[in-house]
């Protein structure tokens, strides 16, 4: 609360309406050097290009939404970032993608180091099964994390907006969470490896209004201090968390603007088509 | 459900334009009667008055609806904006007609015919100006509208020759004070509706571009 002023003026009502709080104003494109760069990206299943000629920059400590109708490219984009895709037979990458100017399938970067640092929540919550602590301890420990474990569980689960729900039953099985407590203790466990960008494959598709609400909240938080990338099918969604949103089409990038911006002014028709629900 | 949308939104944008035409209608009929004192105008315009409150209302409603239940973003979102913000204008341009008609009532127009030279001059500016601004509206046509913008420099000057005149002519011709005032009222009624028609511009180059211009000097 901003502290009422004297009036200025005689029998002004002024003062007692407080000032508002003062925010940053919507950021801008290409204000920060990025974190991830993608430069003429095409990522290939086969034959297949699912991403084509992509050149897309993510700012650190922003959101950063990716939206477009299925099989658009979009899920393969995020999982590119931190190489999700090794795991899939035929993935063929050409292009550059580079986290913090680094070559993320250069022959130097170590895919384990790498997700470590960007670390990624995926669309149904899947904890271990496992206590609450271990789901989010388990990762740091074997990882050499040499601090106390107890406190980052509890920050991390703090991070995560969890804490005050299941500090008093740490040991008992995730499992027996929600599923928004569940998806947020995957959010803890990311946390929890301390990285630096955060990637969200449709976080809330498997959740009620109510869970996701607090996911959407949560990702407002976590910007503070993390990047984040959101892949969602939801543009509610993207319009109401993202700084930015990224609209692809058939692999192609159509366009990258200001949240604020792309849902109201669009600058490409097939996006416009896209948001209105016009599309196809 | 985005077809069922679209067709609601048509409807919506039709509405808000019959409502526009109506209002231009309103003004020409003071344009036509305002020099022959007629009391049947007065009565008139007061009625349509009434259904023009009436549409405001509907038209508002209806845009509070379609965001509630769609959530319309992009062009969609900018129509129902402009048409939510044209409706508060058109509502008032309506009012300024009845504010003209009254005062027309009892225009001592045989007296007053030395006066009334720019008063002539400014209806027909003043109706191509919301004409304009309604086309604008209609084919969603910045160019259209910058133009509005532009020609209503023209119209605040003609209203100021007739505060002059009405300045000097006040001393000299006091019997006449009443229709002096008259006449100075219905001058600033049009001034009023071309500047609701500046206005129904810059929401149609918010439609069409996405940019608010309002304030600026473009």
């Amino acid at each position: 609360m901003v502290a009422a002023r004297k009036p200025a003026v005689p029998g002004s009502a002024l003062h007692l309406v407080p000032a508002l709080p003062q925010r940053a104003p919507a950021p801008e494109l290409a204000a920060a050097e990025p974190v991830i760069r993608a430069e003429t990206l095409t990522i290939r299943y086969g034959e297949f290009a699912a991403v084509r000629d992509t050149t897309l920059d993510i700012p650190p400590k922003q959101v950063t939404a990716i939206i477009g109708p299925s099989g658009c490219g979009k899920s393969t984009l995020l999982r590119a970032m931190n190489r999700m895709n090794d795991f899939i037979d035929g993935v063929r990458v050409s292009g550059r993608l580079l986290f913090n100017g680094r070559d993320v399938y250069g022959p130097d970067t170590d895919p384990v180091e790498l997700r470590r640092r960007v670390g990624m929540v995926f669309q149904k919550p899947n904890p271990f099964p496992k206590t609450i602590f271990k789901n989010v301890a388990w990762g740091p420990a074997v990882n050499g994390y040499r601090g106390n474990l107890a406190e980052l569980v509890e920050e991390s689960l703090r991070k995560a907006a969890l804490w005050d729900e299941v500090k008093d039953q740490l040991n008992k099985s995730a499992l027996a969470l929600s599923g928004g407590q569940q998806q947020r203790l995957c959010i803890a466990r990311a946390v929890a490896m301390q990285p630096e960008v955060l990637l969200m494959d449709e976080p809330c598709s498997a959740l009620d209004p109510i869970a996701t609400a607090r996911i959407e909240d949560l990702i407002d938080q976590l910007k503070s201090q993390y990047t984040v990338v959101l892949v969602t099918h939801n543009m509610q969604q993207a319009a109401r968390v993202s700084d930015r949103t990224a609209f692809m089409l058939m692999g192609e990038l159509v366009e990258v603007d200001v949240t604020s911006r792309l849902f109201t002014t669009p600058g490409d028709p097939r996006t416009q088509d896209y948001i209105t629900g016009r599309f196809g | 459900m985005t077809a069922h949308f679209v067709n609601l939104l048509d409807d919506l944008r039709r509405r808000s334009l019959r409502m526009a035409a109506q209002v231009e209608d309103m003004l020409q009929e003071c344009d036509e009667f305002v020099f022959r004192a007629d009391e049947v105008l007065a009565r008139r315009v007061a009625a349509r008055d009434e259904e023009i409150d009436a549409e405001e209302v509907g038209v508002e409603t209806e845009v509070i609806r379609l965001l509630a239940l769609y959530q319309p973003v992009g062009r969609d979102l900018r129509l129902l904006a402009a048409i939510l913000k044209v409706n508060s204008d058109l509502e008032r341009v309506a009012d300024c007609t009845v504010n003209i008609a009254e005062r027309a009532r009892h225009l001592e127009v045989q007296e007053l015919a030395n006066e009334t030279e720019e008063l002539k001059q400014l209806f027909p500016l003043v109706r191509r100006a919301l004409r304009n601004a309604v086309q604008a509206y209609s084919a969603e046509d910045a160019d259209v509208a910058r133009r509005v913008i532009h020609d209503d420099g023209a119209i605040d000057a003609t209203y100021g020759q007739i505060v002059r005149r009405v300045v000097a002519a006040a001393p000299r011709d006091s019997r006449h004070m009443a229709g002096l005032f008259d006449l100075l009222s219905i001058a600033k009624n049009l001034e009023r509706v071309a500047d609701h028609a500046t206005n129904i511009a810059e929401d149609v180059i918010f439609l069409a571009t996405g940019t608010i211009v309002r304030h600026s000097r473009e």
